[in-house]
This record gives structure tokens, sequence and C-alpha cells, in this order.
């Protein structure tokens, strides 16, 4: 028997032929309140799930507490509302802490949240520095694809340091931040931008603690180890392939060239992955079952560049936030390839391969000149401030859609072979789609009084004026936040004093200057329309855009200004986290011609109820129409129009033109009333 | 004459006449609500009417003269006159955010002003649509009435500001104690933005070289102020301060010494709130010297000027000229000089023949 070691195996310390250990299996969970997503983590990590990845509510991503008036239609429909230590105790009842990997999708109060899993641990009598898990906080994609930011660029990085410095010396296993690509492809990043703009991110994080000058070389080298990233992977699956081996290999680049790291351990890439749900489709959803199999290729199958942890939206990601079941099928799906299969058998497969080696070259050459450009420009803040990362991603969604709508880009279903057989899986009586219990947001209330009742309001308003205190000192605000933590404070409190210090935040929109490349016969027919409408009525139409809430997902209503301003409308593109209040004032003031507005969080019904009452009580109703878009289920469809939405678009209506001829007749109906 | 040209002409004629007669009569009882409700502030009946004044057709011509004249023969009623404040600058200065920090300033000390911002945004020479994004700038208070925030795009008129803005203008000096008129200012605008207003300000980053530019373009002669934004740190802006002084110093070489107007500079930062302040205590001193008939007047002639030579060229200036002591042609609402020179160039075409 020959000694020689193979190639094509894997050999552990000793020698011995091995294989490796599946990566971490991941869903992303959490709804309607805590003692529903308690339920759930327990049950998901008794079907094998093995680490938890939480997700919030968006008024507690947003710094709001449940009963803030802008929380009320959105508490427990993404995620679940945590308002105060007794929550974050409820929702991890019966969950071995020191075991536990956890994953908190939170950015703008990540401190908080990273604060009340701390105060939990103490009070449990956990010892901290055993303590695994990630706090998301990127706060440069939140301001470019996500919109759950709250203060000014500076202020929020100040706190991820603040994070780094705490979480280096007290809870070493603990990611403080995750650095994300994912959203920006969601956002319609290309693959270089991608790799530019999140290790730009990196080296923006970097270059702050690095001026705080909190560590020693040793530790600043074990910091630059922590660092992570939240990755997405596509349907170009050889080409996302390329692009995780092209991170990989900057990383390593970077960490040694620019911060002198000299230990490898601490320059490898490390990284989790979510794919790619914004080429999911509404019509024809069994397809995306295949594609999300597809996609979670680019991750697994090149050894040297495998992710860490695998997160799989669910099949009907585009109808509406998924069942359980739903979620379950997907996890089967990693468990399937992890232990069916014997990829976990093999050493790297493409070491070697003249194909990848030279499409990762072309890669890095690339993301490295955008990297530089940015660097130049002032760095990573700076392309923030002036819109310049944002406008980018604007563009290339607007290329992707163009391409859509010219089918130069094919989607199976959607702009080819669109006929076929219904699917069975959505015939269920409840259509396939998860919808959340309104009365248990009345329990999380009730939770939250009786938090402000019981505690002691002295410690609570006490720890508050120290925290303040640490934010306009420059003091690390940790220790602060977690005396907040036990002192029963609450989300919005906590969020609230930071407010008052640093003040709140309105990024460029990043949609001016913007337009299409699209010359189709649709596009003339709606310039047509547009033109015989100015002859009549003597101006040009006007629209507002908005998206009401505190859902950011901004991609819909960018695409839909830009298109409307490509057709020939003027339009008055609101942004995001706006009341009902505010897109009527809007809507009044400028004497619109049609209200657009965008949603995908589940909250349509309330929001459009605050929105027509708004319009009532202005006597404006029957004069101004409102269209709405997004992910809104189509059982809830004729309950809305009953309530007199015009016409209601879903990532169905991906032709943009088609989409601005529907409303230019919805105006042109109006008008003859 | 040809017979056809005959009959187009003696066509316009009786349209004309036809205007005239609608013209004169009484301003409907719902513009005359809707009027008093503007008064009042609520946001959509100014909405609707700052429409009348924007939308080009017959039947808005008719109401806009309708309603000036109905707001002059009512003085009493209706006595505001604003002060219109035309902010300018390039992209990047911060005029939104600042504007702004400055409304929320004035409305927060003084309980009873009203404030009208018309925000203005470049037209795409393609599509011929715009985008309007100003109002996300700024978190405005809600429900607030002594605030009103109107986008509008600049159309594809070469001086970057279109006529209906200054129709607007003439609506809600009426309404309002101020009107901000924002606008992106790259050459042509900020000379416009001067004839729009009763006070130019020009927005400037710290040291950001745009000096030189506006010394070539001759553009430092045309601000009353200048506002030096950004300056979160005090070094920067004392820098930037000098600089600026010294390049007016420069300009000025080439100014008339008997217009020794002196100018104002503001340093400010909106994201800091520093300067704000004084620059709204200087807006409030504006405010308090009303503004004289006589700007007026040389404002809306201006603008009947620029209509003539855009409709009918420098002929049509001649033809102007030489009516200039017609009485109908310096009295009465814009809407009437307008239709009168219509009438004289038709009684023109005729006698040629």
């Amino acid at each position: 028997m020959s000694d020689e070691k193979k190639a094509h195996h894997i050999y552990d310390k000793e020698g011995k032929v091995g294989q490796d250990r599946p990566w971490i299996f991941r869903t992303y969970a959490g709804h309607t309140n805590v003692w529903a997503s308690n339920e759930l983590y327990r049950n998901n990590l008794a079907k094998g799930q093995t680490g938890l990845s939480i997700a919030m509510d968006l008024p507690t991503q947003c710094g709001y507490s449940s009963d803030h008036d802008i929380a009320k239609p959105e508490i427990g429909k993404v995620g679940v509302p945590i308002n105060s230590l007794d929550d974050m105790l409820v929702l991890f009842d019966n969950i071995p802490l020191e075991e536990m990997n956890t994953s908190m999708t939170i950015n703008g109060t990540s401190m908080w949240l990273l604060s009340l899993y701390v105060a939990m641990a103490e009070e449990r009598g956990v010892d901290i520095s055993k303590l695994k898990g990630t706090t998301q906080n990127d706060l440069i994609k939140e301001y470019l694809a996500r919109g759950t930011y709250i203060f000014p660029p500076e202020d929020s990085i100040r706190i991820i340091v603040d994070m780094y410095e705490y979480c280096l010396h007290n809870i070493p296993s603990w990611n403080a931040s995750n650095i994300c690509s994912y959203h920006l492809q969601e956002a319609g990043a290309t693959p270089v931008q991608e790799l530019a703009f999140a290790l730009t991110t990196a080296i923006t994080i970097l270059d702050a603690i690095k001026e705080r000058d909190c560590f020693d070389e040793e530790e600043f080298e074990r910091c630059v180890g922590r660092i992570s990233y939240f990755v997405n992977a596509g349907m170009r699956f050889v080409e996302e392939t390329c692009k995780m081996r092209a991170f990989g290999e900057m990383w390593d680049e970077i960490t040694s060239d620019r911060y002198g790291v000299k230990n490898p351990k601490f320059r490898r890439f490390r990284y989790g992955v979510q794919v790619n749900s914004l080429g999911l489709t509404e019509e024809q959803p069994e397809n995306n079952a295949w594609r999300i199999l597809i996609e979670t290729l680019g991750v697994t199958l090149s050894r040297n560049a495998r992710c860490r942890a695998l997160q799989l939206p669910a099949w009907n990601e585009a109808l509406s936030l998924p069942r359980p079941w739903d979620q379950q099928w997907s996890l089967r799906l990693q468990q399937v390839m992890a232990y069916e299969t014997d990829l976990l058998e093999y050493p790297d497969l493409f070491e070697g391969s003249l194909v990848i080696e030279s499409k990762v070259k072309e890669l890095k050459e690339q993301a490295f000149a955008e990297i530089n450009k940015i660097l130049e420009m002032g760095g990573g803040v700076e392309a923030i401030k002036t819109g310049y990362m944002k406008s980018s991603l604007v563009a290339s969604q607007g290329a992707r859609m163009s391409k859509l709508i010219k089918g130069e880009q094919i989607v199976v279903g959607k702009n080819k072979w669109t006929d076929g057989i219904e699917s069975p899986l959505v015939s269920d009586s409840d259509g396939g789609i998860f919808s959340v219990d309104a009365e248990a947001a009345q329990k999380t209330i009730d939770a939250l009084n009786k938090t402000k009742e019981n505690r002691d309001p002295a410690r609570a308003e006490a720890s508050l004026k120290k925290l303040a205190e640490a934010a306009k000192s420059g003091t690390n605000m940790m220790e602060a936040s977690i005396e907040c933590a036990k002192a029963r404070v609450t989300t919005g409190e906590w969020s609230d004093t930071l407010r008052e210090v640093f003040g709140e935040f309105r990024p460029p929109t990043g949609v001016e200057g913007q337009s299409l490349s699209i010359e189709s016969e649709t596009l003339s027919h709606v310039r047509e329309k547009i033109e015989k409408f100015i002859e009549t009525h003597g101006y040009r139409p006007r629209m507002v855009v908005g998206k009401p809430g505190l859902d950011g997902h901004s991609n819909g209503a960018e695409m839909i200004a830009v298109a409307a301003r490509h057709a020939g409308f003027d339009v008055i593109y609101f942004g995001i986290r706006l009341s009902a209040t505010d897109i009527v004032q809007s809507a009044l003031e400028e004497n619109v011609d049609v209200i657009g507005i965008s949603l995908l969080s589940g909250s349509h019904n309330e929001i459009i109820d605050q929105l027509f009452d708004e319009l009532e009580s202005n006597g404006a109703k029957d004069s101004i129409p409102v269209i709405l878009g997004g992910i809104i289920p189509a059982p809830d469809f004729q309950a809305l129009k009953d309530k007199g939405v015009k016409r209601i678009f879903t990532p169905k209506d991906f032709d943009l033109m088609a989409v601005m001829n529907e409303i230019m007749d919805v105006i042109n109906v109006q008008k003859s009333q | 004459m040809s017979k056809n040209l005959s009959k187009q002409i003696a066509n316009q004629k009786s349209e004309q006449e036809v205007l005239l007669s609608s013209m004169n009569e009484a301003l409907p009882n719902k513009l005359v609500e809707l009027l008093f409700k503007a008064k009042m502030h609520e946001k959509w009946p100014i909405a609707q009417l700052i429409s009348i004044f924007e939308r080009n057709t017959t039947d808005n011509l008719i109401a806009r003269h309708q309603i000036i004249s109905y707001l002059n023969h009512h003085p009493g009623k209706f006595n505001k006159q604003a002060m219109v404040l035309g902010i300018t600058g390039t992209p990047g200065a911060g005029k939104s955010s600042l504007i702004g920090e400055v409304c929320l300033s004035l409305l927060k000390d003084n309980a009873n002003i009203s404030i009208a911002v018309l925000a203005i945004d470049p037209s795409s020479h393609d599509s011929g649509g715009a985008l309007l994004g100003d109002r996300t700038r700024v978190i405005f208070p809600v429900k607030d009435n002594r605030l009103f925030f109107r986008s509008q795009a600049s159309q594809l008129d070469l001086g970057g500001m279109s006529k209906r803005t200054f129709h607007v203008t003439r609506l809600l000096r009426k309404l309002f104690d101020v009107i901000i008129i924002e606008t992106v200012g790259i050459g042509q605008s900020e000379i416009e933005v001067q004839r729009l207003s009763d006070h130019t300000c020009l927005v400037m980053q710290p040291l950001a070289g745009d000096q030189v530019q506006f010394m070539k373009a001759g553009i430092m002669e045309v601000p009353d102020t200048f506002i030096i934004n950004k300056c979160d740190e005090d070094a920067l802006a004392k820098k930037s301060l000098h600089l600026l002084k010294s390049s007016l110093k420069l300009a000025s070489i080439y100014v008339d010494h008997q217009e020794a107007k002196k100018k104002n500079i503001f340093l400010t930062s909106a994201i800091k709130r520093k300067g704000i302040d004084e620059f709204c205590q200087f807006i409030l001193e504006q405010i308090h010297e009303k503004v004289c008939q006589n700007r007026l007047n040389q404002q809306e002639s201006y603008f009947l000027h620029k209509w003539v030579k855009h409709a009918y060229g420098e002929f049509g200036m001649a033809v102007f000229e030489h009516h200039s002591k017609d009485e109908q042609l310096c009295t009465g609402t814009l809407e009437q000089k307008e239709l009168r020179y219509k009438q004289i160039i038709a009684d023109f075409l005729t006698h040629i023949n």
C-alpha cells in the first residue's frame, strides 16, 4: 500500500483520509412575537438546524418600540419585535446560550441588541466570553440597499468601532459586524461592484479602528481576523464561484499589504451566504426550487471558497413571507447536499483550472480599480454622502431591468416560456402564503407596558443619561448600553437618546440623472400618450412615488421613478421611511395626478387604510388615484381594490413601460371624470 | 395679403375678443373659495391654484387674469407681499439641506411666519420628464400649514428657469411672507434667478474652487449674498471666507464704482446647524423692508419682454418698442398686456397689406 498522498483526498492532521464537516445550516427566521419565535427556534434546532439566524421586525431594526405610531402597522411582520430585556429572555427561553451560534440581522440598533444579548447572558450566569455569534452591523449597505440606518455615516462607523473594541476584549468569538455584499446584489450590483463595495466597507471599518488606536499589534491582527462577510450567490454560478475565490484572494492581499497582518489564519476570508432572492420569480414559483439549488453550487463547490454558513430563501419568496414548511424544504436541500453527496470528501476541485484562474484574475483587476477609485474620492463614507455608490447601484439595476424588458436577459417563466400548467403548490387554502395573526401584536404591547410598569424608573433614567454622556464624549457606549438593557430601557428609548445626540440621516436617493436604455414600441406609445396629455391639459403629468412604513428595500420604487421619468413624467421621488401623512401631504402640495406606493413588508392593508383616511380628511380621496406596487399576495387584491386602489403591480409586471402605459390610462380616466 | 392669411388673422381677432370678454367676467365662486382657503394656508387649495398658474391652457389664462385682478382689487383682504429669496449654487453645495434647516429655524422662532419653497430641478432632454427630488433632503414638519413646498421641472427653457415659476410667484406673493426659490445653478440659471428674486444667494462649498469658475463666467456680480455651506470645521471656514473676499475684491475692479453695494457673506453648516440663526435674522430683516412696487413692475416688464422676444423675435421687440406708449400695454394684468400685444400684432399684419 503506497504511503504517497493522493491529490483527490483530504488528509487530516495525522495523515488519515478524512472529510470536511458541513457548513452551518441556518434559516433566517422570526415573526409575530417572542413566544411564537421561541417555539419556532426550538423546533428548527430539533430538526437539525445548527445555528440561529434571527429576523427582527422593522420597528426593532429602525429603533422604535412597538407602541410608537410608526411601528403599529409593522409589529412582528418581517421578524420578531424586541422591546426590552424581558422580551429577549422569552425569545431564548430553553435555548442554551453557551452552545448556540446566534446571528442577528440588525444594523442601526445592533449595539442595543448585542447589549441585550450580553445582559441576558450575565443575568443567566453564562460566561460571556463563551458567546458565539454575529451582529450584522453593516451600515454602509443599509444606506445603499436596505434602509434600516438611523444615524449619520460617521456616527454609524463610530458605533461599529465601539463594538469591535468591546468584543475583542470581552466576547472574542463574536463577529461584531458582518460585511454584506448580499444586499448589494439584491439591489442590482454586478459581481465587480459586490467585490469592490464590500471590500471598501471593510477597509473603511479597519481604517476607523486603526484611527482609534485602541488595540496593540497582536490585538489588531486578531480583530482583522474577526472580520466576516455575508455574501450573495446568484444564478450565474460559475462566475459566482470565481467571485468567491476572488474575494478570498483579494482579502488576503488587502490584509497583508494594507494592514500588515502576518498570521495567515487572520487573513482568511470568512463568510456566510444567503443565495439570491432578486432573481426568484412570482411566475411559475416552483422553478425557484431549482434556482435555489443551482445558486447553492457557487458557494459550496469550491472548497477553498466554501461558505461557513448558508441560508436559503424559500421557493415562494416573491409571493410573501414563507411559512415554516417552506423554510423546512429549503433546509432539506442543505442536508441533502451536505450528507448525500460526496462533495465534502474532496479538496478544492478548481485548483489549477486555467479557465477559473483567468476569470478570477479579471474580476480582481476590475474590483481593485473600483476600490482605488473610491479611496481616492475620500473613502467609503464620502462615497455614501456624495451618492456615488448608490447611483452606481441604481444604474446597474436599471441596466438589468432594461435587459429583462428587452429580452436580452432570459428568466424562465417571466419573459420566456411563460405558458404552462398551473402549479399545484399554490393551491393550498392559505394560497401558499403566510399571514401574521393581528392579535399577537397586542401580546407584545402588553408585555412592553408591563416592563415599563415593573422597572425601576430611576435606574432607567440614570442609564439613559449615562448613555447620552458616553455618546457625546466619544467614550465606548457598550457598557452604558448593557446597563440600559439591565435597567429595562426600551428599544425606542435607547434609539431616541442617540437620535438626540447624533441626529437622523437622509442619504442621497441615487435616482437623479438615471435613465433606462429602452427604446421599445411600448415606450413610444406611452410618450405619445403623454404628449397628448400635455396638449390637452397644458402640463406634464405628475406622479409622486414613495415607500410608506419602515421597509427600506427601495429598488422597486427607484426603478419606477426612473422609468417614469424615462417615459416623460415629472416624478416626485420621495424616498423611504415615510408615513401615510407625509405621502399625502406631498401629493397634495404637488397636486399630482397619481400616487404610487411601494410596499413589501406585509403591512399593505393597514397602510392603505391610513392613506385613504388621510386623503379623505383633505377632501381629495376621489380626486387623486392611488396605485400600489410590491409584494402583495393575490388574495388581498380585491379588498384593496374595493378600498379604492386603482391598480396593483407585482414583480410579474417587470415591463416597466407597460406599467407606465397603464398608469397613464388611470390618469386619463380620472381626468375624464 | 392671401385670403388664407387674412382668414387666420380674422379668426385670431375674434378669438381674442372672446378671450377679452371672458377675462372681464368676475372670478367664479369656486375659485374665490379656493383663494380664501389658500389665504388660510390650506395645502390643497394652494396647490390647485398654483396649477392654474402653471398649466398652459386658455381657461387657465383667463383664470390667472381673474385671480390677479381679484387680488389687486381686494388689497385689504390680501395684503401680503412676500419677499422672494432666490437660492442657487452647484449641486453638492448642500442647498436643499440648508434651506430645510433655515425653514425649520424660521418656523420655530416666528409663530406667524409663512414660507413657500419652490424647488426647481432640470428636465431630461431625452424624455422631457424630470426627477424632482428636493423634498427628500429634509424632514419637514407634517401638517404645519405655515410651510408649503412645491417642486417644479425647469422644462427645456434655455434660462434653466421656466416662465411658469414667475407666474407662480405672482400668486404666492399674495399668500406668504417669504418665497424661497431653489435652483441648480450652472451658468444661465444664476442670472435668471436674479430676475425672479428680490434677493439672490449663491451657496458654495468651502474652498471648492467654485469661485474661480464663477469669476470666469462673470457670475460673481450677480448674487447679493454668498453663503459658504458645509463649514463644519472652523479653520476651513476661515480659509474659505478669506479666499472669497479676495476673489470678490478682484472682481470688483470690473464693477461700476457707483454701485458700491456691499455684498453679504454667511458661513453655515446645515448638518451641524451652525450659522443658521444669523442667516435667518438677515432674512427677517429683508422681509420687513417691504418690496417696492417699482421692483414688481420691473419684474413683470422683464418677463413680458422675454415672452415677446421668445414668441416674436427681434421683429416683435421692434413692434413692442414702437407701441411702448400704448395705454393697454402699460396697465392691467400681464395676461391683458399679452392679449393686447397679440391684438397689436394682428392689426399690424392687417395694415401691412
